[in-house]
């Protein structure tokens, strides 16, 4: 198993959850503080703690602390690497669509049986 | 249906001009998928498709460099002008593939809509990492780029 796939395995897993999703859309706003991203969710702050340190080893999210805060920043970067395959993916079955529509368009021109 | 997940699962939709009749010809005769089924300058050079719950979908695809990638794999549910879905994790009858691709399940709907075809495609897959490893052998990733260098070329002729 290479380093790279590892890495992904450990970001798909930390996308696997909802609240970690939800969490990570609201950094892609911006950077907020722990307790900013807890409010929303209603769990206790350890709970939400867990949840940011597996975003945070899967390099989805960095933390910076600031006075008695801890500010969370999103990591488009890690983001960008996960489009990878799916996006491939994406790409295919969008040019899949596209061709599929054009072939049609040349049907649609054949006069009825 | 179980939710996807934005991680493994896609899913498009779009609404095609033509009835769903025509649609699901596109898609299940193979002369018409053949067409398209691949971008170019890739070719689908042979597809077979029983079309039953564990008939045999295989299609073969070649390269410009002429190397050529067979895909086996079968049919999960078969509703004639509604409904089509395949796996490559199983090939005809339900033997299991022993090293699958990318590991997937595709579920395409048609419904008319206003005349016309609402297609939705949902590609689910395995797990990421073998995604990934399939996306490394570079034949999907192949597929994309080659399409977008065409497309950019053609547009100059």
């Amino acid at each position: 198993m290479t380093q790279h796939s590892t890495d992904l395995n450990r970001i798909f897993q930390a996308l696997s959850d909802p609240t970690r999703r939800a969490m990570l859309v609201r950094l892609l706003a911006g950077p907020a503080p722990v307790t900013a991203l807890a409010e929303p969710t209603g769990m206790a702050l350890p709970t939400v703690m867990r949840h940011l340190s597996v975003l945070e080893d899967a390099a989805l999210i960095r933390s910076t602390k600031q006075g008695r805060t801890r500010l969370c920043h999103a990591c488009p970067d890690t983001i960008a690497a996960t489009e990878h395959w799916l996006g491939a993916q994406r790409a295919l079955w969008e040019g899949r669509a596209d061709r599929l529509e054009a072939l049609l368009a040349t049907l649609e021109q054949e006069p009825p049986p | 249906m179980t939710p996807l997940n934005p991680a493994l699962d896609l899913e498009l939709t779009r609404l095609f001009k033509a009835p769903p009749e025509k649609v699901w010809r596109c898609w299940t005769e193979p002369a018409l998928l053949m067409q398209w089924f691949a971008p170019k300058p890739v070719a689908t050079t042979e597809a077979i498709l029983d079309l039953r719950a564990g008939g045999r979908f295989f299609t073969k695809m070649v390269l410009p460099d002429g190397s050529e990638h067979p895909n086996e794999g079968s049919f999960l549910e078969v509703i004639p002008n509604q409904k089509l879905a395949f796996t490559d994790l199983f090939s005809a009858d339900w033997a299991p593939v022993a090293s699958p691709g990318l590991g997937f399940s595709a579920t395409l709907t048609f419904a008319s809509e206003g005349g016309g075809t609402r297609y939705t495609a949902r590609a689910r897959h395995r797990t990421a990492e073998e995604a990934q490893k399939h996306a490394d052998m570079g034949f999907h990733e192949g597929w994309g780029a080659a399409s977008a260098q065409l497309d950019a070329l053609s547009q100059t002729l």
